[in-house]
C-alpha cells in the first residue's frame, strides 16, 4: 500500500475512534438525558430554550470540542518534542515548557485586562507563548553538552526549570485576591471547560498553525533522526528545522494551557502508544496523534465529569496518573542512546 | 580524466571557545583535485583534518578561506539540496537506538531530490531497493537498523547514500567497527560501485592499509596541512609516515596485488617490554 | 441599602457586584452555590423554591435532601442547567468567576452575594429574603439576629478584652486578618484578636509571631462536624502562653463562624461564652 493510503486509512481507523468516544461523552454526563433526546437537540429539533438543547449544544458539544483540541495539541506538541530531543520522554510537562507557560499565561492575566473573549484569548496564548519559548530556551541552555541534548540531563533540566516556573507562578498568584486564587489554582491542576464558539476558533486556528508548523516539516524530522550532522547532508536545514518545530510545539503548549491549564503527560502517552502500533515515522505519527490525542484526552475529559458526578475531577489528575506510569516504563525500558 | 572536484587553498580554524578543552583542529592552504571515477584515500594521524575535510565538502562548516568547486561551481553557489544531489556522504554507523527500518534509512536518501514531497513515491521506492540489491540489503528492507550487526548497518549507510545517486560519495571511516571480514567485503563492495557506476570516492580512513589497497591516489595530511598527495606507492613512503606519524614504519609489498602495506615497526625494546 | 419594589410580579434585582438581573417572574427554582445562602433559605421558610445545592451544603440536615450540583469550585454546569434554575445564587468569595461567567453565557441568571461584614449578613439575609418573595421573615429574622447580638454587647461590653488567638488552620498557620469576617466577630464578642491588623483576610502567619503576642484564649476552628480541633497539641505544648497556663484552649465549629448564614450570631455567643464565662452564668 501506499504511504498516502496508508495514512488515511490509519486516519480513518483513528476519526472512528474519536468519533465513538465523542458520541459516549455526548450521551454521558451528570444531567440524565435520554439517547433520543440528544438525538433530538443534536439534530436540531429540540426546543433551543430546553433542558436537553441548552446542555447537549451548549455544555457537552463546545466541551468536546475543547478536549479533543486540546489532546491533539498536546499529542502533537509530543511529537514534535520528541524528535528535536531525539528522546521519546520529552513532552510538554516532562521539559517544563507547560509551567513556563502557566506562568506566561498568569503574567498575561496580572498585566493585562479587557479587550473581550477572542482579544482574551489571543493575548493569553501570547504569553503562554512568552512563557513556554522561555522555558524551552532554559532546558536547553541547562541541558545542552557540547552539542548533544544526553537524555538524563535532559529530564533533569525539564524539572528544574518546570519547578522554577511552577514556584514563580506561585509567588504570583500570591499576589493575587484569596478569591481569585481558587480560579487559578483549580485552572493549574489543568480543567476542561466549554468553551464558547469564537474563543474555541481562536483556540483551534492557534493550534492549527502549530501543527502546521509541525505535521510540515514531517518528513525532515525523520531525516534528524540520523543525527544533525547526516540531516544537514542530506539537505536539511537542521537550525532552521529544529527552530520552526520547538515554536510550534511551544505555541500547541501554550495553546492548551491558556485554554485548559497544564495538562500533563498526553504528549507521553499518545505518541508512545502510537509508536508501538504505527512504527516512528513522523509523517503518519504527528496527523495520527492529533486525532488520538483528541480521543484520550476527550475520554479523561469524559471521566473527570462523570465519576463523581455531579462534582467535577481535574482531567490533569487524570492524565498524569495515566501518564507517569508510562514514563517511568519508557525511562527504564529504552534502549541505550536516543529514539 | 576532467576534474570533478577541486580544493583550492582550503583554511578552516574551529572558533576558539569550541577549542579550548579540545586540540584546535583545523585545515590550512589544503588543495588537491579529484578527477570524475577516481577513488581518493584520504589518510593522516589523529586530528590531522579528515573530518573537518568532510565537514567543509557538505557544508556542515563553512571554509574560512579557499574554495571547493564541484565540476567548476563554488560550493557556496549550490544550494543544500543540489549539494546532496551531487555528494553523498556514508557515515561510520547510524546513532544508536535509531527506530526505521532499513527501507525507511534508505529512503531518506532520495530526500534532497524533492525535498518539498511530504511522501516518496514508487519512482524513489524503485531507486531505494536497487540501492539495497547493489549492497546485499534487500532481504533485510523491512528490519529495524537496531537489529543488525555491524557490517550490516554499514551497508544500509551505503545504500541510502547510493540512494542520493551521488556523483561523489564520501566515506567516513567505513571500516571503524568492522571485523576483517566485513573489511574485505566493504573493499569489494566499494570498488564495484566505483566502477559499475562511474561515482567518484573519497575515502577517509584511518587504515593506510584498506587506503592503499582501493584507492587510485592518496592524500596524507598532517596538522591540516597536504603532506603529499600521490599514487600510494608514492605517498606509503617509510620516512615520511615515520616522521608524520611519529612512530617508525616499515613499507611492504601486497604479496597479490603488489601494492604498498604499512606496517609498525615495532622496536625490539617495546617487543620485550611486552 | 434594599431597594426595589418586591418580587410578586417579576421584576430587576441588582446584585451585590451592581448586575443587574430581570426576572420575568418570581423565581420559583433557586439553585444554591453557597452554604450560609443555602442556611438562609432554610431559615426564611423559603426551602421549597430551592431546587439545587452544592456538597457543602450541610446545614441544615434537611438540606442533604436537596440534589446537589457538585463541589463549590467546580460544580457541573449540566447538572445545574438540568434543574432549571430560574436564579443561581453564588458569591465571588468561594465560586470561580468562570463558573458565573458560563452560567451567563447560557442564559442563565446568577445574582452574586458577598459579605465581608456582620451588617453585610443582614444585609445579605435581607436580599435573599426580597429573592424568596417572604421580606416579612427577612425582616423578622434581621431583627432578631441584632438583637441577640445587642444582647451580646451589652453582656460583655465594658470588660476587659482578652488577646485571642484564632487559627483557621493549624499548618501552616492560617489566622483571620483584617479583611476576614471572623475578626469582627471576635470584636462583637467581646475579644481582641491578634491578627486583626493582619493584611488580607486569610493570611498565613508565624507560630513565633502569635506566641510573642501572647494569646489569653486560642480558639482553634474545627471543619466540619466530626472533625476534632485541630492541632491542639501544638498549641498545649507551649506551656508559658498565658492562654495554655489558664487552660483556655477552645475547639469552636468552624461552620459558625466562617460561613455569613444566620448561624453567625450563634458563633458570636459562643465565643462570648469562652471569652467572658463570667458574663453568662
Amino acid at each position: 500500500m501506499s504511504h498516502a493510503g496508508r495514512l488515511a486509512l490509519v486516519l480513518a481507523a483513528l476519526a472512528a475512534a474519536l468519533l465513538a468516544t465523542a458520541a459516549i461523552a455526548v450521551l454521558a454526563g451528570s444531567a440524565r438525558i435520554a439517547p433520543g433526546s440528544v438525538a433530538q437537540a443534536l439534530a436540531g429539533r429540540a426546543d433551543p430554550a430546553s433542558t436537553e438543547a441548552v446542555v447537549i449544544l451548549s455544555l457537552r458539544l463546545p466541551r468536546i470540542a475543547a478536549a479533543a483540541l486540546a489532546g491533539g495539541a498536546l499529542a502533537v506538541a509530543g511529537v514534535g518534542f520528541q524528535a528535536l530531543t531525539r528522546n521519546p520522554l520529552a513532552e510538554p510537562s516532562v521539559l517544563g515548557v507547560s509551567s513556563g507557560a502557566a506562568f506566561g499565561v498568569v503574567v498575561g492575566q496580572l498585566v493585562t485586562t479587557g479587550g473581550g473573549i477572542v482579544a482574551d484569548a489571543v493575548r493569553l496564548t501570547v504569553f503562554g507563548l512568552g512563557g513556554a519559548l522561555l522555558a524551552g530556551v532554559a532546558v536547553y541552555l541547562i541541558a545542552a553538552i557540547g552539542g548533544g541534548l544526553p537524555v538524563h540531563t535532559l529530564l533533569l533540566a525539564g524539572v528544574i526549570v518546570g519547578i522554577f516556573f511552577a514556584s514563580a507562578t506561585t509567588v504570583l498568584t500570591s499576589l493575587l485576591d484569596i478569591n481569585r486564587l481558587g480560579g487559578i489554582v483549580h485552572w493549574l491542576l489543568g480543567n476542561i471547560s466549554p468553551i464558547a464558539p469564537a474563543p474555541l476558533g481562536v483556540f483551534a486556528l492557534l493550534a492549527g498553525l502549530g501543527f502546521a508548523l509541525i505535521v510540515g516539516r514531517a518528513r525532515q524530522l525523520n531525516l534528524l533522526a540520523l543525527g544533525e550532522e547526516a540531516a544537514v547532508q542530506l539537505g536539511v536545514a537542521a537550525e532552521r528545522l529544529k527552530l520552526r518545530i520547538f515554536v510550534g510545539a511551544a505555541l500547541l503548549t501554550a495553546s492548551v494551557v491558556a485554554f485548559a491549564g497544564p495538562i500533563g503527560f498526553v504528549g507521553l502517552v499518545v505518541p508512545h502508544a502510537l509508536r508501538l502500533v504505527l512504527g516512528p515515522d513522523n509523517r503518519v505519527l504527528a496527523p495520527a496523534a492529533l486525532v488520538a490525542g483528541g480521543a484520550f484526552l476527550l475520554a479523561a475529559d469524559t471521566l473527570a465529569r462523570t465519576v463523581v458526578a455531579p462534582a467535577e475531577l481535574s482531567v490533569g489528575v487524570i492524565t498524569s496518573f495515566c501518564g507517569a506510569p508510562v514514563f517511568v516504563y519508557l525511562l527504564r525500558a529504552r534502549p541505550r542512546g536516543g529514539l | 580524466m576532467s576534474v570533478l572536484l577541486e580544493v583550492r587553498g582550503l583554511d578552516f580554524a574551529y572558533p576558539p571557545e569550541r577549542s579550548r578543552s579540545a586540540p584546535r583542529f583545523a585545515l590550512s592552504a589544503v588543495t588537491f583535485t579529484l578527477a570524475r571515477g577516481e577513488i581518493l584515500g584520504v589518510i593522516g594521524p589523529n586530528s590531522a583534518g579528515k573530518t573537518t575535510l568532510i565537514r567543509l565538502l557538505t557544508r556542515v562548516l563553512e571554509p574560512a578561506g579557499g574554495d571547493i568547486r564541484l565540476e567548476g561551481t563554488s560550493l557556496r553557489r549550490l544550494g543544500r539540496w543540489e549539494l546532496a544531489r551531487q555528494v553523498a556522504v556514508v557515515p561510520q554507523d547510524v546513532p544508536p537506538g535509531l527506530p526505521f527500518t532499513v527501507e525507511q534509512v534508505v529512503l531518506m536518501g532520495r530526500y534532497p531530490h524533492a525535498p518539498r514531497r511530504f511522501f516518496e513515491t514508487a519512482a524513489d521506492l524503485a531507486v531505494a531497493r536497487e540501492a539495497m540489491e547493489a549492497t546485499g540489503v534487500d532481504e533485510l528492507a523491512q528490519a529495524s537498523v537496531q537489529s543488525l550487526s555491524g557490517g550490516e548497518r554499514q551497508r544500509v549507510t551505503l545504500a541510502r547514500a547510493l540512494a542520493q545517486e551521488p556523483r561523489l560519495l564520501v566515506l567516513d571511516e567505513p571500516t571503524a567497527h568492522l571485523d576483517l571480514r566485513y573489511q574485505a567485503e566493504c573493499a569489494t563492495l566499494l570498488r564495484s560501485i566505483n566502477r559499475e557506476r562511474g561515482v567518484s570516492v573519497l575515502l577517509v580512513s584511518h587504515d593506510l592499509n584498506l587506503a592503499a589497497q582501493v584507492s587510485d591516489r592518496l592524500l596524507l595530511l598532517n596538522e591540516g596541512r597536504v603532506a603529499r598527495l600521490g599514487p600510494p606507492a608514492a605517498v606509503l613512503e617509510e620516512a615520511l609516515l615515520t616522521a608524520v606519524y611519529g612512530c617508525p614504519v616499515v613499507v611492504d609489498r601486497h604479496a597479490v596485488t603488489g601494492r604498498p602495506m604499512v606496517q609498525v615497526a615495532w622496536s625490539p625494546l617495546s617487543a620485550e617490554g611486552r | 441599602m434594599l431597594l426595589g419594589p418586591g418580587l410578586a410580579s417579576g421584576a430587576t434585582l441588582m446584585d451585590v457586584r451592581g448586575a443587574t438581573i430581570a426576572l420575568a417572574v418570581p423565581p420559583t427554582r433557586i439553585v444554591s452555590l453557597v452554604p450560609s445562602v443555602t442556611e438562609l433559605v432554610f431559615a426564611l421558610g423559603g426551602e421549597a423554591r430551592l431546587v439545587g445545592i452544592t456538597d457543602y451544603c450541610d446545614f441544615p440536615p434537611a438540606a442533604r435532601r436537596k440534589p446537589s450540583v457538585g463541589g463549590m469550585v467546580a460544580p457541573s454546569l449540566e447538572a445545574i442547567v438540568a434543574l432549571r434554575p430560574d436564579v443561581v445564587v453564588a458569591t465571588d468569595s468561594g465560586n470561580r468567576q468562570e463558573t458565573v461567567d458560563q452560567l451567563r453565557r447560557l442564559g442563565i441568571a446568577v445574582y452574586l452575594v458577598r459579605a465581608d461584614r456582620f451588617a453585610d449578613v443582614l444585609d445579605v439575609a435581607m436580599r435573599i429574603g426580597q429573592l424568596l418573595g417572604r421580606e416579612p421573615a427577612a425582616v423578622a429574622l434581621t431583627a432578631r439576629l441584632q438583637a441577640r447580638v445587642d444582647a451580646v454587647a451589652r453582656a460583655v461590653g465594658r470588660r476587659p478584652r482578652p488577646r485571642v488567638l484564632y487559627v483557621v488552620w493549624p499548618e501552616p498557620l492560617i489566622v483571620p486578618g483584617r479583611d476576614a469576617i471572623v475578626t469582627e466577630l471576635i470584636q462583637l464578642a467581646g475579644g481582641a484578636s491578634i491578627t486583626a491588623a493582619e493584611p488580607g483576610d486569610y493570611p498565613r502567619f508565624s507560630i513565633e509571631a502569635a506566641v510573642v503576642r501572647a494569646p489569653e484564649v486560642i480558639v482553634l476552628a474545627r471543619h466540619g462536624t466530626d472533625s476534632v480541633p485541630l492541632g491542639r497539641d501544638l498549641w498545649n505544648a507551649l506551656t508559658e502562653l498565658p492562654a495554655v497556663k489558664t487552660g483556655r484552649v477552645h475547639g469552636v465549629d468552624g461552620g459558625l463562624l466562617h460561613r455569613y448564614g444566620p448561624r453567625v450570631v450563634d458563633g458570636i455567643e459562643h465565643l462570648a461564652r469562652l471569652l467572658h464565662p463570667e458574663a453568662f452564668p
